[in-house]
């Protein structure tokens, strides 16, 4: 494998229960060093496609590989490759910390000298040293995640798989997990990471994938996918008076055409009108300059910033508007 | 009413293995009665037939409910803990005694449904005649129903100690057989002596409702000497259990509140941190520190199965010595104290007991260790993480057996002073040690197999533990309740048959216990025990591979 060539690469990856289609054609690619943060709703898909990814599961029709072996036929290999963490952190009763990486090790097949220094490097790398000798079953949440993270480490693998690592943690432990991930891609390792606290993936991941029912539905560059967000523009405008409202919206509908109407909603209790459009800022200053000569007293206009929540929200709200006309 | 009684009863009567236990009870007693259902026209007037249906039926009831009631209240408050519905409850206005009062209510109600299944056959028992419906039936369901008041209460006051369901199960079976078969031992070893101590064993031994039942079904009682007792003693066990059951109520309910949740976590205290005078004084008092950072795992050791021992709670080094030392010393007091006794038992009573013993002991514990080895790992969400090692499902499945094996090993060589002590004392008896010592070996394989093959079927722990105990428990004394009617209703060939399937029969017969010494039990009992073995061990080789293997 030639340092160009795609770490992961999935192609049509289909896994079907019964009548159930759990994920729908997933073709994805990234490449060394980047971080995937995969998006999706409960139920979406997103476990079904990193269980096919690390081994755990077969899919019903397609192919994944990771570093060039293949998820299914070189299943040892992949075990090799790839660092997963699942959601549960799989904890021991009456085991050490230490005791508990040297397990892991053990089975792993890594050499007593060689662990035990391992060991203190991954310990290092998550900030864990002090906690080495707590039982594992007493560490607090965030402690655990970090001992998770060690452990995945802890054979050098090329992938990191990381389902939920920041889940029930709190904003400090919350910032160390995003800048630990930080410095695992920074060193080379590729990531995909799962999340339902949107802020803090777009703040780590460079590639996002958002899946739903099943089927990719935005996958490429987070840069990319915010221009294509940002092209219908989320805008505001807060009154002085809520009793304004009806008078301001009746404006607005005149004003805006067709495909922006339907998108305007209004917030009573915060005076507040909010419509989605695709006009640039001059038009933008038209509709306002309109406002203000229909006597509308403005407190704020102004534009709601985007972000990968927004993308998210976007994605999934087309999505069930497609699904609502498929049912009609 | 209380809302915690019916959602306790309904709650337990939606559980598929409620269900399951109500059906097997009723249709064991129905087969039981209707095997001996007078079928010709000759009336028998003796109530002989009817005698010996009542005598399996009691015995029956009996086991049943010490297999059956304990699981249901041992889970419940852990169960709540877990899930933090406790703590819910607890913040309520409700009282911790109304809590109590309503879970305890419920899962009586259940035990009496349990009890009630037994009515038609005991109904059909007593309409063949020759039983007194006070004297007999009615003194048996006055036992059982206090037996099932101390089952329900001891479950519930492990909920408050156990941590988690599976400790919770295995606690509760042990306190409780513990109760109903080893309190009577002391009294039958001081029996006939003069002095506080036989007094104190004279009422310990009525916690159990093994010598009221034995008396009431016409047995007399285990390890009588001829010395006749002029009651049942029905109400003294009624009293003596019901002064047990009232103060583990009071210690229940004083266990039962917020203190349940004020735990500590452990801070992970290691030795070679501690000041140089600690370090030296544990160096002297302990064999094995506990505290002491172990070096890794060796290339040689099969990881899982160090892993096993280390996770186990009493799994660690200086456990296993203190079992062994505890082990050791109760065999030698066993035999020291019936061979210095006034009583002449014997060698080969002695031995029987020590047997019996043994095979209680691994009974008790196998199911303990080897239940959960595969539940407890895919429960607590470490059975992916093992998956996705590069280690095979055989030598996980090796590692997690041989790890019970050790344990139980150890605990049947720690016994062997005991029969070293017999063999001086009548030194013929080496083939028969030898002999009864390969049917311990063989127990031990037997029950391993089997809790392993039954644990490795289910995802939750507290259910493959209360399945293995149940199982492990059919197989040991149904054949036990069958040789009770070896005379009626079943017969010799039936016994001999049924022993076959187990191997502490076997053992027993070896040693030549009274009762077992005219059954050749050898060695169609070995090839029975070890083709289940192996077929045992074969459907946990199958299902351990086929968890291993990607969905």
């Amino acid at each position: 494998m030639s340092n160009g060539d795609p770490v992961v690469e999935t192609n049509d990856l289909t896994k079907v229960f019964g009548e159930f289609t759990a994920l729908d054609r997933l073709t994805i690619s990234l490449n060394r060093g980047q971080i995937l943060g995969f998006i999706g709703p409960n139920g979406a898909g997103k476990t079904t496609a990193i269980k096919i990814l690390v081994g755990l599961m077969r899919p019903t029709s397609g192919s994944a590989r990771i570093a060039g072996a293949d998820c299914v036929r070189d299943a040892r290999r992949i075990k090799r490759l790839v660092g997963y963490m699942p959601d549960r952190f799989g904890s021991y009763d009456n085991m050490r910390v230490r005791e508990y990486l040297d397990f892991f090790g053990a089975v792993f097949g890594i050499a007593r000298r060689e662990r035990a220094k391992r060991i203190n490097e991954v310990l290092e790398t998550t900030g864990s040293t002090y906690m080495q000798d707590r039982f594992v079953e007493s560490l607090s949440h965030g402690m655990q995640q970090r001992i998770g993270v060690a452990r995945t480490l802890l054979h050098q693998p090329e992938v990191l798989i990381l389902d939920e690592p920041a889940n029930g943690l709190d904003p400090d432990a919350r910032i160390e997990m995003r800048e630990l991930l930080v410095r695992l891609a920074a060193s080379g390792k590729t990531l995909i990471v799962t999340s339902h606290i949107l802020p803090e993936l777009s703040r780590i991941c460079n590639i996002v994938a958002i899946i739903t029912r099943g089927k990719l539905r935005v996958f490429g560059p987070l840069e990319q996918i915010m221009r294509t967000i940002r092209q219908r523009r989320i805008c505001e405008v807060q009154l002085v008076d809520s009793s304004e409202l009806e008078q301001a919206r009746t404006t607005l509908v005149e004003a805006l055409d067709e495909t922006e109407r339907p998108t305007i909603t209004v917030i009573e209790s915060e005076s507040l009108l909010r419509f989605q459009s695709s006009r640039d800022d001059r038009d933008l200053a038209a509709l306002l300059a309109h406002l203000v000569d229909r006597r509308v007293a403005i407190a704020q206009f102004r534009e709601v910033p985007t972000d990968l929540e927004d993308a998210f929200l976007s994605v999934t709200r087309e999505e069930k508007q497609e699904a609502e006309v498929v049912a009609k | 009413m209380n809302p915690i009684v019916s959602r306790e009863f309904f709650g337990t009567l939606r559980m598929p293995r409620a269900l399951a236990a109500l059906i097997v009870l009723a249709c064991a007693f129905s087969l039981l009665v209707l095997a001996r259902w007078p079928s010709d026209a000759i009336v028998d007037l003796s109530g002989g037939q009817s005698r010996q249906v009542f005598r399996v039926f009691a015995y029956g009831m009996m086991v049943g409910i010490l297999l059956l009631v304990p699981a249901f209240p041992a889970t419940t408050l852990v169960r709540e803990r877990i899930k933090g519905t406790l703590e819910l409850l607890l913040n309520s206005p409700l009282h911790p005694f109304s809590i109590y009062a309503g879970k305890f209510a419920g899962l009586l109600l259940f035990a009496i449904l349990l009890l009630l299944t037994s009515v038609p056959a005991a109904a059909a028992c007593y309409a063949m005649g020759g039983l007194d419906l006070s004297r007999d039936l009615g003194a048996v369901y006055l036992t059982l129903a206090v037996l099932m008041l101390e089952c329900v209460a001891l479950g519930l006051l492990v909920g408050t100690v156990a941590q988690s369901p599976d400790a919770a199960v295995r606690l509760t079976y042990g306190l409780v057989f513990l109760i109903a078969c080893l309190t009577p031992g002391p009294y039958y070893l001081l029996q006939g002596q003069p002095g506080l101590l036989t007094a104190l064993a004279y009422w310990l031994r009525r916690l159990s409702p093994l010598p009221v039942i034995m008396h009431l079904v016409g047995d007399g009682g285990v390890g009588g000497q001829g010395l006749m007792e002029s009651g049942s003693g029905a109400g003294e066990y009624v009293l003596v259990s019901l002064a047990f059951t009232g103060s583990v109520l009071g210690l229940t309910l004083f266990r039962l509140n917020h203190r349940l949740f004020d735990r500590s976590r452990s801070q992970g205290k290691i030795t070679e941190e501690q000041p140089l005078a600690i370090r030296a004084a544990r160096r002297v008092m302990f064999l094995v520190d506990p505290q002491r950072r172990k070096p890794g795992i060796p290339f040689y050791l099969n990881p899982v199965m160090v892993k096993e021992f280390r996770t186990r709670r009493f799994g660690r080094l200086h456990w296993l010595l203190r079992l062994v030392a505890a082990c050791a010393a109760l065999s030698l007091l066993l035999t020291l104290a019936a061979t210095t006794g006034t009583m002449d038992w014997g060698v080969e009573t002695i031995g029987g007991m020590m047997v019996m013993l043994q095979v209680f002991l691994i009974a008790t514990i196998t199911p303990s260790l080897a239940a959960g080895l595969v539940s407890s790992e895919r429960e607590s969400g470490g059975w992916d993480l093992l998956r996705m090692t590069t280690i095979s499902g055989f030598r996980i499945a090796t590692g997690k057996l041989v790890s019970v094996l050790w344990t139980l090993l150890l605990v049947l060589l720690a016994t062997a002073p005991g029969y070293a002590v017999m063999m001086v004392i009548k030194p013929a008896m080496w083939l028969q040690v030898q002999l009864a010592l390969a049917c311990l070996l063989m127990t031990v394989v037997y029950t391993l197999s089997i809790s392993a093959a039954v644990g490795s079927c289910f995802a939750k722990t507290a259910a493959s533990t209360v399945t293995v105990y149940v199982v492990l428990m059919a197989l040991f004394l149904g054949p036990l309740l069958v040789w009770l009617g070896r005379e009626a209703p079943f017969g010799p060939t039936v016994v001999q048959n049924a022993l076959l399937i187990n191997p502490l029969g076997a053992a027993l017969s070896v040693m030549k216990m009274p009762g077992f010494e005219r059954f050749e039990l050898i060695p169609g009992c070995w090839w029975a025990s070890g083709g289940a073995s192996l077929a045992a061990l074969s459907v946990y080789f199958f299902r351990i591979w086929r968890l291993t293997w990607p969905l």
